[in-house]
């Protein structure tokens, strides 16, 4: 009986997760060969050759890895500080109401505080404006589609960090780290010793399968960049979007071939990842 | 047993279709099924009879609160009053457009789920490309008697006959805003823009969309030496000539553009804004600039004024149209003809303020109507429209806009 189940599980799990990505990457890989689309004649390898020498894939694909892992960076860095500084306040309900909140707020929502805060126009330049730190509201510094994506990466960090407190926190009361540390105390570590040799790396040991998702996760962000992003490079989903929605219809194929691309490379790293199907993983999702 | 076997046939069919839907593979024969009655030849009363108690599906841009005030509590009810239809309104502007009719024409869906778009040159060029219309119906409908179709900003769209595909809906004319209050003498050409921007460094921009690149259209006109020097067919020397040199004018003073020219805005929403907290001091937009209702809201300041550009700036109409498999074609074209009536154009004048022209010619209008649109009260801060209409140019070749396009985010944005 419990074998049906499990069997009408999988059906299910074809059904709604694998058929329509296969058939819409099937779609796209056609797509990008001309051989489907209203607009396109049949068979060709035009659209790869222009999108591959263009060079605008490798750039933006460098952009938006440099983007998610310098968000990544810093928040997982961020949230272990806090997990092993505040173990203690982090349990207790209001602290953790405050740090928990941006879980709750989607990627638009997010996008568009940012801008309203830092944008020349926002909150704070308004405040520096009224407190007389600036002479024009103009002076305020490009924190929103600037060429730096610092609004971007914020944002990011924003939305990422607090997930990764929850996670650390839980790891750290599964793995005992306290108890460990205490071990390791008596042993005649140091403190520093401590972090960096036992609570460190026992908690990145369990995590870092969702650290690698994460940043494949920010790599393929869409809202967030589009609407704090600036034109030109354009993160990856940014860019495929644009292509795809052209003017010029007879060019609509390039967006499914960065698209494409995309896809490949990041179902070789999941595979990667999970082919290692490392004990770790699966002590995470037991816990 | 009839019935079950009904049923699963149809379930059979639906993941059949929904996998041929995704897929994409079903082939590109697409007639629509044909409606019972002939469209082109009932009379108009039979259309209209067999347009009652049906829902007609309106996808149209819904970036603005009076045009959707119009709609919504003028248009919908009317439309219901008069004919019995109800009238669903669904977002999306020109790409979004082009995508779902290109969509379910790859699919084969023989009914759309969309009856009346609302499109300009660009998208209509886009969605003739691609056999997306369904026509010729203007010339079917009443209300285009007191259309004058010898009107070139009517019946010709970005250099393209309209052919009765798309029946026009209202017109504006382009036209560049600035503060008043912040700016006492606006750049009317080239140079006076280019000594504008050295003095205002980073109150100036292009959005990379449809407004802005109708901007770069009346700068390339002016390259051109004239207010005509982009009519007729696209001349690919001409714009290597014209666009060489814009793109030299516009890199030479990027460094005075907003945020030093590193980047620009993506749309032109985003540039309103801007000129609204004060960021940016000289704007531009359709339809006379697009001041009037935003004064009278309050986004702008009263001191807000628009102004043509001395080689002249675009006047265009926009459209609407009906996608090749519109499931209720009598319902769309009896929706087109109440809006393109007198009724519906000069509630659509007089509403809000937002608009100051309409598609119709006063002189073909009955006595009574003419008299009242004549009557009706004036823009009270748009510039004069007679005015402006003297600097009116035309749509350029709809390849031109292409090639802007992809030129601009190569030769200005990515350097």
């Amino acid at each position: 009986m419990k074998n049906k189940y499990s069997n009408i599980g999988l059906l299910f799990f074809v059904l709604i997760g694998v058929v329509p990505f296969a058939a819409a990457f099937i779609y796209s890989v056609l797509y990008s060969f001309g051989v489907v689309g209203v607009v396109n004649d049949g068979f060709t390898t035009r659209f790869w050759e222009s999108s591959l020498t263009s060079g605008e894939f490798f750039k933006s694909f460098g952009y938006s890895a440099a983007i998610a892992a310098v968000s990544v960076t810093i928040s997982v860095g961020l949230a272990l500080w806090l997990a092993l500084k505040f173990t203690k306040e982090l349990n207790r309900k209001l602290l953790s109401f405050v740090i928990y909140l941006p879980l709750a707020i989607p990627g638009v929502v997010a996008a568009f505080f940012t801008f309203q805060l830092f944008s020349k126009a926002g909150f704070f330049s308004r405040l520096s404006y009224k407190l007389g730190w600036l002479e024009e509201a103009r002076q305020f510094p490009d924190l929103v589609n600037d060429q730096y994506a610092i609004g971007i990466i914020l944002t990011f960090i924003t939305g990422v960090m607090p997930f990764f407190v929850l996670l650390f926190l839980n790891v750290y009361k599964n793995e005992r780290v306290a108890d460990l540390s205490r071990l390791a105390y008596s042993l005649g570590a140091t403190p520093r010793q401590i972090t960096w040799r036992v609570s460190l790396p026992v908690m990145l040991r369990k995590t870092w399968t969702l650290v690698v998702l994460y940043f494949i996760f920010l790599l393929g962000a869409y809202e967030v960049p589009l609407i704090l992003g600036q034109e030109s490079p354009q993160m990856l989903s940014v860019l495929v979007i644009r292509e795809i929605k052209q003017y010029d219809l007879t060019k609509i194929s390039e967006g499914y071939v960065v698209a494409v691309i995309y896809t490949i490379i990041v179902s070789l790293a999941a595979i990667l990842l999970f082919s290692k199907k490392s004990k770790t993983t699966e002590a995470i999702v037991d816990n | 047993m009839v019935h079950s076997q009904c049923l699963k046939t149809f379930i059979v069919n639906r993941i059949f279709y929904a996998f041929a839907l995704l897929v994409g593979l079903v082939s590109c024969n697409s007639t629509p099924i044909e409606s019972e009655i002939n469209l082109s030849e009932a009379p108009w009363d039979t259309i209209t009879q067999e347009a009652s108690g049906t829902t007609v599906n309106f996808m149209m841009w819904q970036g603005n609160p009076s045009l959707n005030d119009y709609i919504n509590n003028y248009v919908i009810p009317r439309v219901k009053e008069l004919h019995n239809i109800d009238l669903e309104i669904t977002g999306g502007q020109g790409p979004e457009v082009v995508q779902l009719v290109m969509g379910e024409k790859q699919a084969g869906v023989e009914k759309g789920q969309v009856d009346i778009v609302w499109i300009n040159g660009e998208t209509f060029f886009q969605l003739r490309k691609i056999d997306g219309l369904w026509g010729p119906f203007v010339k079917k409908l009443p209300s285009s008697k007191y259309i004058n179709f010898d009107n070139p900003f009517i019946s010709i769209d970005f250099q393209q006959p309209v052919n009765y595909m798309e029946a026009p809906w209202g017109m504006g004319q382009y036209a560049l805003v600035y503060d008043s209050a912040q700016v006492s003498n606006p750049p009317r050409n080239l140079n006076q823009l280019e000594a504008y921007l050295k003095e205002n460094p980073g109150t100036f921009t292009i959005s990379n969309d449809f407004s802005g690149m109708t901007l770069l259209k009346s700068f390339l006109a002016e390259i051109g030496g004239s207010p005509t020097s982009l009519d007729g067919e696209f001349d690919e020397e001409k714009y290597n000539r014209l666009s060489e040199q814009l793109w030299d004018y516009i890199n030479r003073n990027k460094r005075y553009f907003w945020k030093g020219g590193s980047t620009f805005p993506k749309e032109h929403t985003k540039v309103d804004q801007m000129f609204a907290t004060g960021e940016l001091h000289l704007v531009y937009g359709f339809s006379e600039g697009g001041i009037e209702d935003k004064i009278r809201d309050g986004l702008f300041p009263k001191t807000t004024r628009a102004y043509a550009w001395d080689n002249g700036t675009i006047l265009n109409s926009n459209y609407l149209g009906i996608p090749y498999n519109s499931s209720n074609k009598a319902g769309a074209m009896t929706v087109i003809n109440f809006l393109m009536s007198p009724e519906a154009q000069f509630e659509k004048l007089t509403r809000n303020g937002r608009e100051a022209r309409t598609v119709l010619d006063l002189n073909l209008l009955p006595e009574e109507w003419r008299m009242k649109f004549e009557n009706a009260p004036k823009p009270q801060y748009s510039p004069d429209l007679e005015k402006l209409a003297k600097k009116a140019i035309k749509e350029p070749a709809p390849e031109y806009m292409i090639r802007l396009y992809d030129d601009f985010r190569t030769e200005v944005i990515e350097k």
